[in-house]
């Protein structure tokens, strides 16, 4: 797609159309995966795609309008519906067009190799061998897939910014089918690149996990002593980031509204917003606004530093964007969004963290987080699995059962923490993570 | 959108490496949304979604390229990559294309994309007005109305070519009531796959109270109690217990692989008599039906289940081929960067013979699911949980005090034999349902029905 000549035609059509403030913002991404099934490739898929939007402030108002056809007669299609948009904006946030922030980090950004289509096919078909060698009671329906994507994003605006950044994401998977008289378990796993080491765990921790979940059994309902996998730890993180959004807090739809400075959760509990994350390459120096990105701790020892805001939230309350107005695609309004978001690691290894347990439950598994929790209230009542734990020992595996409670009540009774912050994949431009992390007293709805 | 002898030209290169099957795929979307927050038109949103997907079968193998570059060199450049990736080889192939039409049985009166704005935000403000002044304890009312007109072309190797257009309107409002620093939440979201006459007889205000109602029965309402238990759970949206506990392991996506819990069982007895559940894509205006499948197929009513015997599965071209059984119009997909695979359109649960105040009456204790949020599942071992919006505990045949938090988990193959009363007021609820094609319009429906026994997640 050529971007250059698409830019100048809607320059020409803002100009024509007497703007005096706007800005282009183009998102290009590319992709390829590939999946097997019974020993093959059974499908495999490459994407190509690109898109612009573009934003004016009209009437004292900010309007948009999306398109992923560059044609000229678009361009100027695009122009009139972003201003038409702007005529019936009733909101009094700031509309600003950003002029740019004194500086940008230099970002240090690791080398991704490009893998050939053959290369890909290999590494799946190769994984997917790896994952029957693992055990005899592998069977079909197990599939491995490899993955990579990167996505090209050019900020230009009429104060004369212009910003190019790149993100980019690769890792291969597994979802291992184990049956056994006449019962079927799955477990997945899932790596970042396509290391060496990496490559080997996936077979191995897909299948154990599968076989591990065979033979669960239910449990009593009642209050339970728990670990939360740092991976569930990092889903119910995200399913609750947008509590931590200044723009959800103005709109009182955040229980943190006005609690910034104030203590929010245990004091091991500290909360990191890093857009450059070391060796991430998912990291970021401005973002949807065309805002300086930075690192910073939202909450410290428990006390809630700060809350994320893009420019307008922050106008609201005085403040100053911190840099989280992001867009998910080309054609998605700016909100407020973390980047790496992780809860900080703490001083114990996994053994001694289920030492500190001593009895209950480890919880590997939380489901349904789109419905069973809400960020509103903080409540949630989640579809869970895992082990038990007695004597710090993990024992059989236990199903059907859920966890039950209030986020905020949740972050105060974190009583530690392990050594290893656990990262997920991006969704969007974040990357959630965590350690496991102990809680008492979770409420546990059984037989 | 795309000239047929280019269409030809790109299928004859897609096949060039020796697959056996090849389709085009366009899109043009238009969208519109209005988003309303605090009292004011907060944002509006607007969207053109062009591309195309090609994608190339070689047995049970598939490859699937996607673009947006629309221009003869970017659609033969999409095959080229598609067919490289299948095998190697150079030998484009002759394709004929005839165009086949079909009746469009969805016709809109007043499209939603292009209408006036005002006309728009007017419908959307009567509903979030009514919504804040429903109670003093509404702090705040989010609303949102999205319009979707969805343009699609496919083609294939088989000589098809056909299209059409879907255009869809939704409505949604998020109410919140706040009490000494609590905040409760209720919403209410009806969509339609029509224009904006489906305000005719939706009305906006009634959509507003009606999230402002449950937000505050929720404030006032105590921790549901955590067990198992008997368990009503109303119609309408209350038929995302049938989507997530049966639907997906009905669908070829997991039934073609051997993932399903439901494979092999056709003509078995899988439910308890009382129930019917039929999948029907071609109910007139509704949420999730279409004219055509994103294969091109018509739609279809599909029984799935019907009393209490698996009837049939939901089944897209690759499902056909890994099941070798004929397509039932279900492939569907969010967009052309999805490969298309089977899914739901408009799945409910049949009315059956109880009388819904019997239904109640029976239940000495037990929850009344008065209104469900969404869920998800695992097709393999059927495992799901969906969370209940609004409940009420039944003591001794009444419906008392309302509880909140509460969350229902279970196995599919379970609950199925386990709703052993089904009402007679089938009603439907939209939704958005998401697997690996992406998020497509369902409507979910039931009547009243009762679980006999089922975990109740709470605390």
């Amino acid at each position: 797609m050529n971007f250059d000549a698409v830019k100048n035609s809607l320059v020409r059509e803002a100009r024509a159309a007497g703007l005096e403030e706007y800005e282009i913002y183009f998102m290009e991404s590319g992709g390829t995966s590939a999946e097997t099934l019974k020993g093959e490739i059974s499908s495999f898929s490459c994407e190509t795609s690109g898109g612009i939007s573009f934003r004016c402030i009209y009437g004292g108002k900010l309007g948009s309008a999306a398109t992923q056809l560059f044609t000229d007669e678009e361009m100027k299609a695009l122009v009139e519906r972003a201003i038409e948009n702007a005529k019936y904006v009733e909101s009094d946030d700031k509309a600003v067009i950003f002029s740019g922030s004194e500086s940008y980090a230099e970002l240090d950004l690791p080398e991704i190799e490009e893998k050939s289509t053959a290369e890909l096919k290999q590494i799946a078909l190769s994984l997917h061998k790896d994952i029957y060698a693992q055990s005899e009671y592998v069977s079909d329906g197990t599939s491995a897939f490899v993955m990579q994507n990167k996505t090209n994003i050019v900020l230009m605006n009429s104060h004369g910014l212009e910003l190019c950044g790149k993100v980019g994401v690769a890792g291969a998977g597994a979802s291992a089918v184990v049956s056994k008289d006449g019962e079927a378990q799955e477990a997945f796993s899932l790596r970042s690149g396509f290391a060496k080491e990496d490559l080997e765990a996936i077979p191995k921790d897909s299948v154990a996990d599968a076989l591990k979940k065979l033979g669960a059994t239910e449990i009593e309902s009642g209050k339970y002593d728990v670990i939360i996998d740092g991976k569930q730890m990092r889903t119910l993180l995200s399913t609750f980031s947008s509590v931590f959004s200044g723009r959800s807090a103005n709109l009182g739809l955040s229980l943190l509204k006005g609690k910034e400075g104030e203590q929010i959760a245990a004091e091991c509990v500290t909360i990191v917003d890093d857009p450059m994350y070391k060796g991430s390459a998912m990291q970021t120096s401005f973002d949807g606004e065309g805002v300086a990105t930075y690192t910073k701790n939202v909450v410290e020892k428990g006390v809630l530093k700060t809350l994320l805001y893009d420019i307008a939230s922050a106008d609201k309350v005085g403040k100053e964007s911190t840099g989280n107005g992001q867009r998910a695609g080309y054609a998605s309004p700016v909100s407020v969004a973390p980047y790496h978001f992780y809860l900080s690691a703490g001083e114990l290894d996994d053994e001694a963290l289920l030492g500190a347990l001593g009895d209950g439950l480890y919880i590997t598994e939380l489901k349904g987080l789109h419905a069973g929790a809400n960020s509103v209230t903080g409540d949630f009542s989640i579809e869970s699995a895992g082990f038990r734990v007695r004597d710090g020992k993990l024992c059989e595996a236990v199903k059907s059962f859920t966890i039950a409670g209030n986020f905020f009540e949740l972050i105060k009774s974190v009583e530690s923490l392990s050594s290893n912050v656990k990262f997920g994949f991006p969704s969007g431009f974040t990357v959630f993570g965590a350690p496991d992390t102990l809680i008492r007293k979770m409420s546990v709805a059984g037989k | 959108m795309i000239k047929k002898e280019l269409l030809e030209e790109v299928l004859g290169v897609a096949m060039s490496t020796g697959g056996d099957f090849a389709e085009v795929y366009g899109e043009h979307t238009r969208s519109n949304g209005i988003m309303f927050v605090d009292g004011k038109v907060d944002r509006i949103t607007d969207n053109v979604l062009s591309g195309v997907g090609i994608r190339v079968f070689l047995g049970e193998r598939t490859v699937y390229a996607s673009t947006s570059d629309m221009s003869r060199e970017g659609l033969i450049n999409c095959a080229r990559s598609a067919a490289d990736a299948l095998a190697e080889g150079n030998a484009p192939i002759s394709i004929c294309l005839s165009r086949r039409d079909h009746i469009d049985i969805h016709p809109v009166k007043i499209d939603p994309v292009t209408a006036k704005i005002s006309t728009k935000t007017d419908i959307l403000k009567s509903a979030c007005f009514a919504a804040k002044e429903y109670s003093e304890l509404i702090s705040q009312v989010q609303g949102s109305l999205n319009a979707v007109e969805h343009e699609i072309l496919v083609a294939n190797s088989e000589g098809l070519l056909t299209g059409d257009t879907h255009t869809r309107t939704r409505m949604f409002v998020s109410a919140v009531a706040s009490d000494n620093g609590e905040n409760q939440s209720g919403g209410a979201g009806p969509g339609r796959g029509m224009g904006l006459e489906m305000f005719d007889f939706i009305s906006p205000e009634e959509t507003g109270i009606s999230a402002a109602k449950t937000a505050l029965v929720n404030l006032r309402a105590g921790y549901c109690e955590a067990g198992q238990m008997t368990v009503a759970i109303e119609s309408g949206f209350g038929g995302v217990i049938f989507h997530e506990a049966c639907g997906h392991s009905l669908e070829a996506t997991s039934v073609g692989t051997g993932t399903s819990e439901m494979c092999g069982k056709l003509g078995q007895k899988v439910a308890n008599e009382k129930v019917t559940a039929i999948d029907d894509g071609t109910i007139a205006g509704a949420w999730g039906s279409v004219n055509i499948d994103d294969e091109g197929n018509p739609t279809q009513r599909n029984v799935l289940i019907e009393n209490g015997i698996l009837k049939g599965y939901m089944v897209d071209r690759l499902g056909s081929r890994r099941l070798g059984m004929a397509m039932t119009g279900n492939s569907r997909r969010q967009s052309y960067s999805y490969e298309p695979t089977s899914r739901m359109t408009n799945t409910f649960i049949a009315n059956g013979p109880d009388k819904n105040e019997d239904i109640i009456a029976s239940i000495e204790y037990g929850l009344y699911a008065k209104q469900m949020g969404g869920g998800s599942v695992n097709p393999l071992t059927g495992a799901f949980n969906f969370a209940v919006n609004e409940g009420y505990m039944i003591r001794n045949g009444k419906i008392c005090e309302a509880v909140r938090g509460a969350s229902l988990i279970g196995t599919g193959s379970k609950i199925l034999q386990d709703i052993d009363m089904v009402g007679q007021n089938l009603a439907t609820g939209q939704g958005m349902c998401g697997s690996s094609s992406g998020s497509v319009p369902t409507d979910v429906g039931q009547p009243l029905i009762r679980v006999k026994k089922i975990t109740v997640g709470g605390r």
